[in-house]
């Protein structure tokens, strides 16, 4: 029992990162029919960026905000540049140039920071809390308040300020939007300032958990399980599908891997199931594809893009 | 395609062929490289430039066809394995394939994004057949009962199957399978509406385009010896992508330009970093010029490097003659799809 509330604590840490991630993927894939492979590049980016501006003496607090406003800037800048000529490209194109973002964005850091893993400074106090036999790092804590937080903060921006509301006329039907006078382009920019900042804050908040390395660009792609199974165009399905698949894969790893490997070493030669955790939510993604495209939150009809 | 245009690819393979066997291993290998590498861009522009369906699995069949042939190879089949791999990738991407039917667009992609992400995990725990994480060593091809050896052996190998895949898949292109295709990518209402049969013939285009990654990955596998997952995850699949749209989409001369190019930039850039202080800094650079080049192909010729051709002929001939570009309309340009001049004359 004590091992199953430990694991639900990892997942559900490591989940509202996964969700800060998704919101961001969603939120441009609602503004502007972009899917952004390069959300996990911006991660990185913005945990490399922190990692730099703590270096330089900055306390926290100012480095993490100072690293979101940062990425904020290089997300309108690549909208600027790379995605707003590609409007009427095929999907595939677009799709290509935020993959180029990804592999560029990893290379700039590979040539400026290196291949090897960092330790990221220490940003929160270390130590744990001990609650019930169950041992909480302030960590884990730190992570999964601030994400869920700084989530549930964007939701209600998004849901109750004037410029959310802008946000969601341009994001719902561009043409009316247009024609009531609001300027959709700087809407889309702001989207992805907004998602970039995301991402930048979840980059951070992976490195404090897990170290410094190019390694945490893989969160983007791993963060597709989640929006599927959320819904494409549902900023809410985002955020409790983020929470659903960390947990899930705490589970895979804690409980389902071990027992399986029993059993294969039992009957097979396989010595081992490799990293189950990291497959299980594609497979997953299939399924919720093939069931119910829409995604459990998502509103039906979005499959025909 | 007219006969005329056969006959020039034909004495194009036999030319470079020629080149490759007297090369020295360098050129040699460079030359196996871009063959292998334009059938498995061949292979992929059959489904998303002709048949629309985008798809990110690419690297997982290369990888099928690889280990397939690795097997086969080193149980002694010889030729046949290469004929085993394309099947064995024909069957993987029918597989792959099949949420197709029910899937459009983007989610379409996205499903196989995820299947190269299970087909990369299988690579790496399916021990008995693919050795793991350590990788497979694979004996040299045998051919006509004696092992293939020399990379100068392998360059004529490959140029050969090169032109015999051009040649089946530009022929392919001219059938009705092929014209229904392009409907397909257009719109799959209109499909139905002419009475072709969507779902049957996106297999097809699956189970052919299947069959050239697998052959790609076997070739892969008996040139460099060795079948490791890490080779054949989702950058090897993006590479691929990149080739079809540096090259330009829903064309197979663009497939093999796009080879050549995204094949020769690296190692060019190799060349120039030779200069530069660290091996790190090299293969960054390397990335990042990648990446850069994706995107500014995307930005300023996104027809790719076969449309600049094209126009550069069209402006040094001063004819607006297209005859012949069935297969290479661009994406998107609706006004033209329907008036396409090989595309009337026979019902679809």
């Amino acid at each position: 029992m004590t091992f199953a509330l430990q694991l639900s604590i990892a997942g559900i840490a490591t989940g509202s990162v996964y969700a800060l991630i998704a919101l961001g993927i969603v939120l441009i894939y609602k503004c502007s029919g972009v899917v952004n492979f390069a959300q996990g590049a911006y991660a990185m980016l913005g945990a490399y960026v922190t990692y730099a501006l703590l270096r330089v003496g900055l306390p926290a607090f100012a480095a993490v905000l100072l690293g979101m406003v940062l990425m904020a800037g290089i997300g309108v800048l690549t909208e600027r540049l790379a995605l707003r000529v590609m409007l009427k490209a095929p999907i595939v194109s677009i799709m290509m140039v935020t993959l180029g973002l990804l592999i560029f964005l990893r290379a700039f850091c590979l040539a400026i920071w290196g291949p090897d893993q960092i330790a990221f400074p220490q940003i929160f106090p270390a130590g744990a809390i001990d609650v019930a036999g169950i041992y909480l790092t302030y960590n884990y804590i730190a992570a999964f308040v601030l994400a869920t937080t700084l989530s549930i903060a964007f939701l209600c921006f998004y849901r109750f300020t004037s410029i959310g509301l802008m946000q969601r006329c341009a994001a719902d039907n561009s043409r009316a939007a247009l024609a009531i006078g609001i300027h959709v382009s700087n809407q889309v920019s702001i989207a992805w300032a907004a998602s970039a900042a995301l991402a930048g804050l979840g980059g951070v908040l992976l490195a404090t958990l897990g170290g410094l390395s190019l390694g945490i660009s893989d969160i983007g792609l791993i963060a597709f399980p989640v929006i599927v199974v959320g819904g494409l165009d549902s900023l809410i399905g985002a955020l409790i599908a983020g929470f659903l698949l960390g947990m899930l894969e705490a589970f895979t790893e804690g409980m389902l891997t071990p027992g399986l490997e029993d059993i294969l070493r039992r009957f097979t030669t396989i010595q081992s199931v490799g990293a189950l955790q990291q497959v299980i939510p594609y497979a997953l993604l299939v399924l919720m594809l093939l069931v119910r495209p829409q995604g459990i939150f998502g509103r039906s009809g979005t499959e025909r893009v | 395609m007219t006969t005329r245009t056969v006959l020039i690819a034909a004495a194009l393979a036999v030319a470079v062929a020629l080149v490759g066997y007297e090369a020295n291993r360098f050129w040699a290998y460079l030359i196996y490289a871009v063959a292998i590498s334009s059938i498995g861009a061949m292979s992929l522009n059959l489904l998303i430039g002709f048949c629309g369906q985008i798809t990110f699995a690419q690297g997982a069949l290369i990888g099928v066809g690889a280990y397939t042939a690795g097997n086969l190879g080193n149980a002694g089949w010889g030729a046949l394995s290469l004929l085993g791999a394309g099947l064995c990738g024909a069957l993987a991407s029918a597989l792959i394939g099949l949420p197709a039917l029910r899937l459009r667009g983007l989610y379409f992609a996205i499903s196989t994004l995820a299947a190269q992400f299970i087909f990369s995990y299988l690579f790496k725990i399916l021990q008995p057949l693919t050795n793991g994480v350590s990788g497979l060593v694979v004996k040299p091809l045998v051919l006509f009962g004696r092992p293939v050896a020399s990379d100068q052996e392998y360059a004529v190998i490959s140029i050969v199957l090169l032109f015999l895949s051009w040649l089946f898949l530009s022929r392919l292109a001219q059938t009705d399978v092929g014209r229904a295709l392009l409907v397909i990518r257009e719109s799959e209402l209109v499909a139905r509406g002419m009475g072709i049969d969507v779902s049957r013939t996106k297999m097809k285009a699956f189970l052919v385009s299947g069959f050239f990654a697998g052959l790609c990955g076997g070739l892969l596998a008996f040139t460099s010896r060795f079948a490791n997952p890490e080779a054949f995850e989702i950058g090897l699949s993006v590479d691929q992508t990149a080739m079809i749209i540096v090259g330009g989409l829903g064309s197979l001369a663009g497939s093999v330009i796009g080879a050549v190019f995204v094949t020769l930039l690296p190692e060019a850039i190799q060349r120039l970093g030779e200069l530069m202080p660290s091996a790190d800094l090299v293969s960054a650079f390397r990335e990042m010029a990648f990446g850069v080049l994706i995107i500014l192909f995307l930005l300023l010729e996104p027809r790719g490097l076969v449309s600049l051709g094209q126009r550069l002929r069209s402006r040094w001939s001063g004819s607006k003659s297209n005859a012949g570009t069935a297969v290479t309309i661009p994406l998107r340009d609706r006004s033209r799809t329907f008036a396409m001049p090989a595309f009337n004359r026979r019902k679809v």
